[in-house]
Parts: C-alpha cells; structure tokens; sequence
C-alpha cells in the first residue's frame, strides 16, 4: 500500500483528530460522514499496526548481528 | 632631603654611591627592558583588567612572575578574562616601572602575546572549529531532519559497560517503547574514540531499519569530552540521513556533536524520550478513545438518519390510513343505510299485503253471505272487482320488491366479486390488484384468483 509507506504515525494521528473533530461538528452530510469512518477506521487500523510494533517488548540487536541478519 | 644635595656615604663601606634612587631605578628599568625576550608557560592566576592594562600572574610549581599586558592588545586575543589555573603561553619581556615620589614602583613581564594551552587551547581551538562548522552550515542539516514520533528501530552508540546504556534503557522503559535496539559499542572516551564512534554512527545510519541514533555517555571531564569534538566526527554527523541524537555534554560544557546533532539532550535517559517522543502507553488508551469515539459517530449517523427516514416514510402511509379508515366508515353507514331503508320498504309493503288479503277474505266472505242473502248485488260485484284489483296491485309490489333485493339478482345469475375482507370489488382495474378474490353466487362463495397479466 503506497499510502502506509508515507504515512507517519503522527500525520495519522492529527488527520484522524480532524476526522473526530468533523463529526462531532455534526455538519458532514451521510455520506461524508460514511466516508470519513471508513478513513478514520484505515488510520486507527494504521496506528494501531505501528503502536503493535513496538508493543512487542525491546528486542536487543548488536550493530555486527543487525548487519549480518540484513546480509543473510 | 632637598634633592641636588648628596649625602654622606655610610663610612667604612666600599661601594659606590650614594646615589639618587630614581636614577638607579631608571638605570634598572633600562637593564631590566634589555633582557632577552622569552616566552614563559604557567598557569594564570588573580587576572584583573585595569582601565589601561591587565594584571595576572603566572605560576607554577617552582616560582611566579607577575605579568601586565596592554588591555588593547589582551582584547585583540579574544579570550575573555583568563579563569585561575588557565595554561597558557606568554611571550615578552622584563619591564619596571620605576614609581616616584607618589607612585610605587612596579616590577613586570610585560606580556606581548599570549597563547591558551592545555585545556585553555583546546577549549580555544574548539570555538574556532565551531565557528568553522557554523559557517559551513554544518549545524543545520541534522536539524531539518524529521524525527519520526513512533521509531520502530533505535540504534545507540555507548560504551558497553557504562552506565548511559542502563539510562537509555529506563529512558524507553518509561516511553512503554518495545521497538528494537541496535547496539553499536565503542569507546567513548580515549584517543581512539572519536573514529570509532564515527565508524559506528556511519555503519548504523547505513542499516535501513534504523530510524533514528542516540549517542550517549555519562558524565567526564571536559578533556575526555573532546572525543566528541572531534572535526571528521562531527562532519560525518552532519551530512547522515538519520537523525542523530546525542547526550554527551555537560550543563556547561556543549560539545561540537551537541551542536551538530539534531538534538542535544543532557542525559541518556532524556535523550532516549527525545527518540521516542510519543508516550506509547498513552498513545494506546487514545487511540482505543478515538476508535470508539469513531464507532459511535459513525453509527449515531446512521442510527439518527434512519429515525428521520422512518418518521418520514411513516408520515404518508399513516395519511393514507386515516383516509382509508374514514372511507371504510362512510362505506359501512352507506351499506347500513341502504339495508335499514330495504327492510322497512320490505315490511311496509308486507303490513299492506296482510291487511289488503284480510280485506280480501273479509269481502269474499260477506259476498259469500250477500249471495246467499241476494244472488246479484251490484254493488257486492263492483267490491270483488275492486278487491281482485288490489291484489294483482300487491302482486305487482311484491315483485317490485323482490327485484331490489340482491339475493334475486345473484339467483339471476349475476356474481358479485369480492377482496378477501368480503368488500366488494368493483373494478376491473382493483380487481387487478388482489391476489385473490371471492366470487358471492347466490348459495355461497367461490375464491377464485386472477389470471397474471399476460406480458
């Protein structure tokens, strides 16, 4: 997904504040509103992957052994 | 003692003289200025700038000479006041300033140029290298670098059995951050640590995972700080694609990689909460808020919009009920009405049948006598004349009567066509729209259903 690439945690977070703040305005039509629960579930789906990746506990790594895992 | 006048000498003795002492101090101003001028090394000590010159002394562990410099020529150097124990060099000479009648006489190396050594030279030949670096705009590019709230890999250069490596763990610890660490280990505070601590930053930086880079070492002297001024380090710093952070320095002392980094922090622990910005724990419990917030938004929307939508829709159907209710209500007093209005026609026209056939009989009875009594009664034929009449009338009404009534009409063999509710249809085009129909004939009914419209 060329969108998860570029995506940064905290460029997700602020668009899925604005998303919040949009509906709780009351002012998005039905159909805005739809498509704004499908955006804001693919960034909390998002966050939610990168918060699971460091919620894994601290994996420690020497520099020689990173670099031979990346030549392996 | 007038001057002019010479004294007596003091008797016995063999040296020359009196002589006035101004001239001897001239006379040892000017040998003392013809000393070979020398550079000496100390330690600086009691600095004190005057309004024309400035005063120290320089020391060390045999001997000290005061030393005076002219303020102009001290400022030119550009080292700011000198600190107690400062080595520096001093180039110069012997100087005496021979007082007079009012002034004291003072002794001094004059000071021509000065140079910091030791830590003084360092501390000289760092700011000159700072200034470099900052001129070449080497301070900035770290900086544009974005430092991503959520790395997933952390590389850390250390010394391997220091205590910033425990402090960068707590520092993590208390992010809740369980990405991965890459360790880089090297020395952080000989002569061989400024390339192996660059040798280590580049390997790390070259490792694609690596999001970011903390640089961290406790505390030490500003001498074993020098390792991370070091020019081919910091330059290397500068142009990485990584973000480097470094937690080396002192409160006082900033070091070159302090300034070229991206951030500088001031402990391991606060450098490990720069790379880890977002408090992940935090973070969790709000993103669990915002899903739900998310949820219930995007449910309320559709749940609101479908009462509006069901309050809608029910609004013309509910019309269309009241009306077919008061139709229904009308149909039914039409109904009863014409039913009242039948049956009392009905029995009307049966109370006059009855009475008209007494009648009848009545006469026929008294014609009966009246024949026996006289044969031929004109005016007892004229009253069975009028009595046959009356009842070919009543005849007539009864079947008047009989033909109102829609039991004969279907005995005729008309059907009538009812909906399952028994109300009767009364178009082709509503018979069209049941399912299924009735058909009243006169000894009972028959559901019958339509034919599909032929396409």
């Amino acid at each position: 997904m060329a969108e998860a690439d570029t995506l940064t945690y905290e460029a997700a977070c602020e668009r899925m504040e604005a998303i919040i703040a949009r509906l709780d305005s009351g002012e998005a039509g039905l159909r805005e509103t739809l498509e704004l629960c499908q955006e804001g579930r693919r960034l909390v789906e998002f966050c939610a992957g990168e918060l699971e990746a460091v919620g894994q506990g601290l994996e420690e790594l020497r520099l020689g052994e990173l670099v031979t895992r990346l030549e392996a | 003692m007038p001057e002019g006048r010479r004294p007596a000498g003091i008797p016995g003795s063999e040296l020359t003289g009196p002589w006035p002492v101004g001239q001897y101090a001239a006379r040892l101003r000017e040998r003392l200025r013809g000393f070979t001028h020398v550079q000496v090394f100390g330690e600086v000590v009691s600095f004190k700038a005057g309004r024309a010159k400035v005063w120290f002394e320089l020391r060390d562990g045999s001997g000290a000479l005061p030393c005076s410099m002219w303020r102009e020529d001290f400022e030119a150097l550009g080292t700011g006041p000198l600190a107690d124990g400062v080595q520096i060099v001093a180039a110069g000479g012997c100087d005496y300033y021979p007082g007079s009648r009012t002034a004291s006489p003072s002794f001094s190396f004059a000071v021509s140029d000065v140079r910091l050594a030791g830590e003084g030279d360092l501390l000289a030949q760092l700011e000159r290298l700072r200034r470099t670096l900052h001129g070449e705009g080497l301070f900035e590019p770290q900086k544009r670098l974005p430092l991503t709230a959520l790395p997933r890999t952390i590389g850390v250069v250390c010394g391997e059995h220091g205590k910033a490596r425990d402090d960068v763990l707590a520092g993590l610890r208390r992010r809740g951050w369980g990405g991965r660490i890459v360790w880089a280990f090297a020395p952080v505070q000989d002569r061989h640590a400024a390339p192996a601590v660059t040798r280590a930053l580049q390997d790390l930086a070259a490792c694609p995972d690596v999001d970011v880079i903390v640089v961290a070492r406790g505390g030490g002297s500003l001498a074993d700080l020098f390792a991370f001024c070091d020019e081919t380090l910091c330059r290397t710093v500068a142009l990485l694609r990584v973000p480097v952070i470094s937690s080396v320095g002192h409160h006082t002392d900033r070091t070159l990689l302090d300034d070229v980094a991206a951030v500088a922090c001031s402990t391991p622990t606060h450098a490990a909460e720069a790379a880890v910005p977002l408090d992940c724990r935090a973070a969790r419990a709000q993103l669990a808020a915002h899903t739900a917030r998310l949820e219930r938004q995007g449910r309320r929307a559709i749940v609101e919009r479908a009462r509006t939508l069901a309050r809608l829709s029910r609004a013309p159907a509910a019309h269309v009920e009241r009306h077919r209710a008061r139709l229904h209500q009308h149909l039914r007093e039409i109904r009863a009405a014409a039913r009242r209005r039948v049956a009392g026609e009905s029995s009307a026209n049966l109370g006059a049948a009855v009475a008209l056939s007494r009648r009848g009989r009545a006469a026929a009875t008294a014609g009966a006598r009246g024949e026996r009594r006289t044969i031929s009664d004109a005016a007892a034929l004229a009253r069975l004349a009028a009595l046959d009449r009356r009842r070919r009338d009543l005849d007539r009404l009864a079947v008047a009567l009989a033909a109102h009534d829609p039991q004969r009409t279907l005995e005729r063999g008309y059907a009538l066509v009812e909906d399952s509710a028994g109300e009767p249809v009364t178009s082709a085009e509503a018979a069209r729209r049941h399912p299924r129909l009735a058909l009243r004939l006169h000894d009972g009914r028959v559901p019958v259903r339509p034919e599909p419209p032929v396409a």
